[in-house]
């Protein structure tokens, strides 16, 4: 039998304890427990957080560096139409290049052609494509969207919605950054008929 | 710890324990994915649209909601706003910026608060704008008129 120090021995219970078995100076186990809780209700918490910003209709526009979008309060929820791109520099409609924004500063027609014809091309797929889908329901709407620069001048704003209502686009819409909301903003600009 | 129930070491019959962990692993696996998945499919950049009807060239309003109601328009020059309603029109507002150059528009929005007193069914608008005005004074413009009770919104250029 092994001789035993003279001292206090604890019950067999605690004999593993670390406070009274060994006296806190024991050897350290080289489990370590993870704290668990924390770390799913930050888990819930992130989760949580993403499904309510979650949108389901994902990324109409494509954001670049050279298009900065305007701020407004009173807007609607885009929708997914064609996009009509104004930079600085360049007007894209579905990532073709249409025309450069100086040149088009330079003239002084009415419209864009280049623009007004693409736009003609895109309605008349879009009703070839319903009408042999026999989608009665998805008629065309002419709804477009305008995502231009904030320092784009109106003259070529202009020419961009004279075109696309030439070209049979008359539902405009202006892409805009939301900011905040208003109140009753939705509700009053949903009222329009 | 979270490796499985504890459903305790005697089989004789003893005793069972009655605190029950739950497996927390493929929890946090479930949310690990469930978080991956949010995060890639996020839009971060809140995006809304001003709809707005386009009146072409023309200074006659897109769209009179009622015979009662005179047509309002709005001339947007560099130098002032000038808003109307039929033959009535509103005195000029000069055209004042602020420190970030963008458009002071509490005037503005006075008139149109005095318009609604004068003019409550009014809801049409059209926004005669001048070649050298910004997209930004032009969407801010068209913002403040939906905020003020216009929300039928017409573009044209201005005349002359």
């Amino acid at each position: 039998m092994a001789i035993e120090i003279p001292g206090k021995r604890w019950g067999k219970r605690l004999q593993h304890s670390k406070v009274f078995a060994h006296g806190g100076h024991g050897k350290k186990s080289i489990y370590a427990d993870l704290l668990i809780t924390p770390l799913v209700d930050m888990f819930v918490i992130i989760v949580l957080f993403l499904i309510a910003n979650f949108s389901a209709t994902g990324e109409v526009l494509m954001m670049t560096k050279d298009v900065q979008l305007p701020e407004a309060f009173n807007v609607t929820e885009i929708e997914m139409a064609p996009v009509v791109l104004v930079s600085n520099t360049d007007i894209i409609v579905s990532g073709n290049a249409i025309g450069r924004v100086d040149d088009l500063t330079r003239d002084e027609y009415l419209n864009i052609p280049a623009l007004e014809e693409k736009l003609r091309v895109m309605k008349k797929n879009y009703e070839d494509l319903h009408a042999l889908a026999k989608d009665t329901e998805g008629s065309f709407k002419g709804d477009v969207n305008i995502q231009a620069s904030k320092d784009v001048q109106f003259k070529v704003i202009k020419r961009v919605l004279y075109s696309c209502a030439t070209a049979g686009y008359s539902n405009l819409n202006f892409a805009v950054l939301q900011k905040g909301t208003a109140d009753g903003a939705p509700s009053a600009a949903t009222a329009a008929p | 710890m979270a490796g499985g129930m504890d459903l305790g070491t005697s089989s004789k019959g003893g005793k069972k324990p009655l605190d029950a962990q739950i497996n927390l692993v493929p929890f946090i696996d479930l949310m690990a994915v469930t978080i991956s998945f949010l995060i890639m499919t996020a839009v971060w950049t809140q995006i809304g649209r001003l709809q707005v009807a386009n009146s072409g060239a023309s200074s006659e309003p897109a769209s009179p909601t009622e015979d009662k109601t005179p047509p309002i328009s709005l001339l947007i020059t560099e130098k002032e706003l000038r808003l109307s309603a039929g033959q009535q029109s509103f005195d000029p507002i000069p055209v004042t910026r602020g420190p970030d150059n963008k458009l002071e528009l509490g005037k503005l929005k006075d008139k149109f608060k005095e318009l609604k007193t004068q003019l409550p069914d009014a809801a049409a608008i059209t926004l005669q704008a001048e070649d050298g005005i910004r997209y930004e004074d032009l969407v801010r413009i068209i913002d403040e008129c939906k905020g003020g009770g216009l929300p039928n919104v017409s573009v044209a250029a201005a005349m002359g």
